[in-house]
């Protein structure tokens, strides 16, 4: 406790960092990390036949993928939000269903928002790794006896997945920052504790600039979990140095 | 006893690629412990006839019997395919194939490369596989490159390794697409070298190549395509130390 008077005298006459902002930027750490974090893994999970869809010859498979993904793609994030918020109130009938406790709420509609988007661009990500498969490695898999279902999981998938890890690293701080949009449809997220905080004092420096200090160590966490899981995972592609 | 079923039997393929005919009705007869080299100028259709041998290729007309199993077509929309993706399924996993650019899958190690299809295609159990692997990979020479990843090794060792992942499979029939044809000068001799023991002990193998030492010492037959037909065949030492085609005298010409 001793070390820690230099930061409680600097703190001792600011007003605006109290215990109870602090708890507020707590909370909002929570959920934007909760909803960044449940719309990755539905995004992924979701991603992963659709890029094997999309990477089909068939075109009525490859089709309507392409057209999902190309108008979640193609329109503002903001503007997907701001249809699923608004809305599904005017389907007829949908606050007598059991969804509608889940889609009054602000979080839920967010999250199937960033989902759609965050899965239409991981499908093309993917979609692009599965189409760079070496031709040869495929023709080898053929030519020892593999089934199409065999090739997919054996040495397409996992030689995909390792080939777009870095653009994924980069889809994954792209939704961290994309869903401080959340805010706008009043879910108290990282970014809106500190509108929320700045409402309150009127102190714009302060309230965004410890926001975006919180974004930056979150973003710093993302860089090196990557930058590890591409140490580990992509190795095969360096050739040894020296002999 | 009951005969053993000739182990490789194609008949009369014929292939087109768009409006060129590539082969005009090839057959081949592979018996057991047979070394057929097939060779030819490049374009006279000797990789594509190999690779219609395990279906890479499918061929638009002619028989395919492996081990006695006839394969069987459909024609569809397409074109000709096989009536059974089971039974073509079946019938590669007795024929290994070696690339001429090795296609090693690049994101396993040579160990993991080898046991792969053998494990989960053959359903071998893994630590049975892993002990084959090992005594293959000291046959030609790579004990400690086990661990290592395709883009870690040299060209003759992935070639060697491609040759160590083949006979992981125990197959009846190898087939070499132009083995030696990617690599560094100083690296054919040890691929070569593997392949010549190989057909020492009596492996049943069909091979395109371009190096004719390989084909005069090793072969029971050499085949001369010649623009999707056989020009000349025999025992290497009718086809090659005494060729009657004056196509294939100057192909075997020396060239300078």
């Amino acid at each position: 406790m001793e070390n820690l008077a230099w930061l409680n005298e600097l703190l001792a006459d600011n007003r605006i960092f109290t215990p109870q902002t602090i708890a507020y930027y707590w909370d909002g750490l929570v959920v934007t990390t909760q909803l960044v974090f449940l719309s990755l893994v539905a995004g992924l999970v979701l991603a992963i036949p659709l890029a094997i869809g999309r990477s089909s010859n068939r075109r009525w498979i490859s089709l309507p993928i392409y057209v999902y993904t190309y108008v979640f793609r193609g329109t503002p994030l903001l503007i997907q939000l701001y249809i699923i918020y608004y809305g599904v109130v005017f389907f007829d009938g949908i606050q007598q269903t059991f969804l509608w406790p889940i889609l009054r709420e602000a979080f839920y509609p967010a999250l199937i928002a960033f989902t759609l988007n965050t899965a239409a661009y991981t499908t093309e990500i993917f979609r692009g790794a599965i189409k760079a498969t070496p031709r040869g490695e495929i023709e080898a898999a053929k030519a020892y006896g593999m089934s199409q279902g065999l090739m997919m999981r054996r040495i397409v998938l996992p030689s995909a997945f390792r080939r777009a890890l870095p653009a994924y690293g980069n889809e994954v701080i792209f939704m961290l920052h994309a869903s401080a949009i959340a805010s706008v449809v009043t879910l108290m997220d990282l970014t809106g504790a500190a509108r929320f905080v700045y409402a309150r004092f009127y102190a714009p420096f302060e309230a965004f600039l410890f926001a975006a200090a919180i974004y930056l160590c979150l973003t710093f966490a993302i860089l090196y979990f990557f930058r590890y899981l591409e140490k580990r995972l992509l190795a095969h592609l360096k050739p040894q140095g020296g002999n | 006893m009951a005969d053993t079923p000739i182990p490789l039997e194609v008949r009369n393929i014929k292939k087109r690629f768009g409006d060129t005919e590539v082969l005009k009705g090839l057959s081949l007869e592979a018996r057991k412990g047979d070394v057929i080299t097939l060779i030819g100028a490049s374009g006279s259709g000797k990789s594509t006839f190999l690779r219609c041998m395990n279906l890479l290729e499918q061929p638009d007309e002619g028989d395919l019997i492996v081990h006695g199993e006839e394969i069987r077509f459909k024609q569809t929309r397409h074109g000709r395919e096989p009536a059974d993706w089971k039974q073509v399924v079946r019938m590669r996993a007795r024929l290994s194939m070696v690339f001429q650019s090795f296609n090693l899958w690049s994101h396993m190690t040579l160990l993991e490369n080898i046991i792969e299809a053998p494990v989960h295609v053959l359903g071998k159990p893994k630590k049975e596989a892993i002990e084959h692997a090992r005594a293959l990979l000291e046959r030609v020479g790579l004990t400690a490159r086990a661990d290592a990843y395709p883009a870690q090794m040299s060209g003759g060792q992935q070639q060697r390794g491609a040759i160590a992942r083949a006979l992981a499979m125990d197959p009846e029939v190898m087939l070499f697409d132009e083995p030696t044809s990617a690599l560094d000068p100083e690296l054919v001799g040890d691929v070569l070298k593997v392949m010549r023991d190989l057909a020492d002990e009596g492996r049943t193998m069909v091979v395109v190549t371009h190096e004719m030492g390989f084909a005069r010492d090793v072969s029971s037959q050499v085949i001369y395509l010649h623009q999707g037909l056989v020009e000349e065949a025999g025992p290497p030492q009718e086809v090659l130390v005494n060729p009657t085609s004056p196509r294939l005298k100057q192909f075997l010409a020396p060239k300078y």
